[in-house]
């Protein structure tokens, strides 16, 4: 029998450069009184990015301060604007307009997380390559707004029950729509499963006082990564992933350790951690071709989305 | 010596080639054997070579539209070799952040330089941008939200109707020298406290009422009280944990925390402590108006007894708070006590003390 190929992603990043790097970006930050922060953004993600690597190349955030930036005033603008009309309805001291100005505040908030999320993929993904092929996402932001309202409203309506068919249902699409090169990806989850899963964890998790936690985010883990699918023409590739009750319980304690003991100061080393774990466990099994990825992707530059997904934080993907 | 050995990506496919780059006067020469063994070169023109900024020994050069080529070279020489090469362009702009590339103490210098400078400004860059702020906020709007927070607040209390309005009575026979309207509300609280809301709202627990025996220690609440409306420092105060926790977010990187502050606000206010600055402001205002009214500043030397009997006074803990310990605010009154002259025996302010009095049995 054929031995199955698989592959791995490695991380080299070493928590004294990420402290360097947070260090610096903290002093810019308060001495620029924050217009830094795209920057430091920037720099931060480029330097995650160029630590990881597959088959022997690294990645590349091409992401740039200056274009987050833009992103950055325009997010501050419309937050600003949200915080007005609360503010004015407040200030107000009428019942109706204070009513009505909670209700722009919160609705626009919750418009906000799928236009947040449609523009950071498309952002993030344009500006991220690997041997020079970009990733893409070609997702629909009216689509992709539409599923989430109507989502929402029926998880409201069903106590959030609905909420694990959700996230499987946004997750489908998102995958659905990831392109990296002429690789495709799709997500085989199932909102059923994912919901019972998360009765169990939740359940199990209080009667064993926390300690089944830890054999609950294994499973959260395991059923995100083992039922992501990528596909090279014809070739199918499944993700695999190897983590473990016991290896998520020694990740966790010690990094509670770290960033407890150094009263956060170490937190950058718990990052690379963190990284190095997740990198670790997954395996990408299958037949690829790495030579032959071919570009398809149209350049994308609007960091709008993924300075509100920062803002309202969303980690994406 | 013009020749380093590179990895070359054409940006159509993911393929990587082992490549040789060659230095010419004013373009790259890129060459390397393609999967069928055919000898390909690429020609890349000097002024259109983009360097890649990145954090690592791994020199990334990209050119063109996209999507770009990119050659990457681990070659430690290379860059030196491009500044004799082109002295024209500058390939490796000096960055701040190339202090990632030095040595672990200067990190941690630096590191330790950016904590204090961040101390000094949540301490002291902080206070001040609080203050600044507050000093130009218009009144109306001051007042306007100073009400806001007391319709806010107040629901939580127990008002004690006849003991506001003779105490009100008792404020209105003081001159307070302000433009605030002064407005008193006593709630029903076993605790010894009394608090200001910016705009002239100020709540007293009837607690502290009753540990009072003269006139003058209410006046020289009510005096100590309006002197912190006068000099805005619960605004003060707002802005300033406003400011703290938007600090504090930006390093957290957590925006939300904004919100929870803007809505705690008013319920917090009750316990907000003032700065031992604040606090001596507020009492010399308080002692000046007791100077233009007349009245015995041994008042505030009686309420500021009536204070430690409460709290209790520990020296120990002197360094530790950032209250000015009643010990020494008595003597400080105590002090003025023996400066001030003559002294008018109101006897308006004495029959509405007396009116109190007899509400508190």
């Amino acid at each position: 029998m054929e031995q199955q190929e698989t592959r791995q992603l490695t991380f080299h990043g070493e928590g004294a450069k990420l402290f360097g790097i947070y260090i610096v970006n903290i002093l810019l930050t308060i001495v620029t009184f924050g217009l830094y922060y795209p920057w430091a953004r920037a720099a931060l993600l480029k330097y995650m990015y160029e630590e990881s690597e597959f088959e022997g190349s690294r990645f590349t955030f091409h992401g740039t301060g200056k274009e987050m930036f833009i992103g950055f005033i325009k997010a501050i603008g419309i937050f600003l604007g949200l915080y007005a009309i609360l503010f004015g309805g407040i200030l107000s001291q009428n019942a109706t307009l204070m009513m009505l100005g909670l209700a722009v505040f919160y609705i626009g908030l919750l418009l906000l997380i799928p236009i947040a999320i449609h523009g950071a993929l498309r952002y993030r993904a344009s500006r991220s390559s690997w041997r020079g092929i970009h990733f893409g996402y070609r997702g629909d932001r009216k689509e992709l707004l539409n599923t989430f309202i109507i989502g929402s409203i029926i998880t409201l309506v069903t106590f959030g029950i609905y909420g694990a068919w959700l996230i499987i249902e946004l997750r489908k699409y998102i995958f659905k729509n990831l392109r990296f090169g002429n690789i495709t990806f799709s997500y085989e989850g199932e909102g059923g499963a994912f919901f019972w899963l998360n009765i169990k964890g939740y359940f199990l998790t209080i009667i064993t006082f926390g300690i089944y936690g830890f054999w609950w985010v294994k499973d959260l883990f395991n059923y995100y990564v083992n039922n992501i699918r990528m596909y090279q023409g014809e070739t199918r590739l499944a993700f695999r992933s190897t983590a473990t009750a016991g290896g998520y319980f020694k990740l966790l304690i010690v990094n509670v350790l770290i960033v407890v003991l150094s009263l956060g100061l170490a937190t950058p080393w718990a990052i690379v951690r963190t990284m190095q774990f997740v990198f670790s466990n997954i395996h990408i099994d299958g037949p690829l071709d790495v030579d032959a990825i071919i570009q398809t992707e149209a350049d994308y530059t609007d960091a709008t989305g993924e300075d509100l997904a920062d803002m309202i934080d969303i980690g994406i993907v | 010596m013009y020749n380093f050995s590179v990895r070359y990506h054409d940006g159509r496919l993911s393929i990587a080639h082992d490549a040789t780059l060659t230095l010419m006067p004013d373009h790259w020469l890129i060459h390397y054997r393609d999967p069928s063994g055919e000898l390909v070169s690429a020609r890349w023109a000097l002024h259109s070579i983009v360097t890649d900024e990145n954090f690592s020994n791994l020199f990334i050069f990209r050119y063109g539209e996209f999507p770009q080529q990119t050659i990457e070279c681990k070659d430690d020489r290379l860059p030196e070799t491009l500044k004799k090469r082109y002295s024209e362009k500058v390939f490796f702009k000096r960055r701040i952040t190339d202090i990632f590339k030095l040595n672990n103490t200067t990190i941690v210098g630096v590191a330790l330089a950016v904590l204090a400078l961040m101390g000094l400004g949540y301490w002291f860059g902080l206070p001040w941008l609080a203050g600044a702020v507050a000093s130009r906020f218009p009144v109306s709007t001051e007042v306007q939200m100073g009400d806001t927070m007391y319709e806010n607040m107040i629901r939580a209390y127990d008002v004690d109707e006849r003991l506001t309005a003779v105490t009100s009575d008792f404020a209105k026979a003081i001159d307070f020298k302000t433009h605030y309207p002064i407005r008193i509300t006593v709630v029903k609280n076993k605790e010894v406290n009394a608090f200001a809301l910016p705009g002239g709202r100020i709540v007293v627990f009837d607690g502290i009422l009753r540990k009072m025996h003269t006139k003058e220690e209410l006046a020289a609440l009510l005096a100590h009280e309006v002197s912190h409306v006068h000099y805005r420092h619960s605004l003060r105060n707002i802005f300033r944990s406003l400011g703290g926790y938007l600090f504090i977010s930006l390093l957290l990187n957590d925006v939300n925390g904004v919100v929870t502050v803007l809505a705690d606000n008013s319920n917090t206010l009750a316990n907000l402590t003032y700065s031992r600055e604040l606090e001596t402001e507020a009492d010399s205002k308080g002692m000046a108006i007791f100077k233009a009214n007349g009245l015995d500043l041994k008042g505030f030397v009686d309420l500021f007894t009536v204070l430690k009997g409460e709290h209790g006074d520990v020296e120990a803990l002197k360094l530790l708070s950032t209250h000015p310990l009643t010990e020494d605010r008595l003597r400080a009154a105590a002090a003025m006590v023996k400066g001030q002259g003559a002294v008018r025996d109101d006897g308006d302010l004495e029959r509405k003390w007396e009116v109190i009095e007899n509400e508190l049995k």
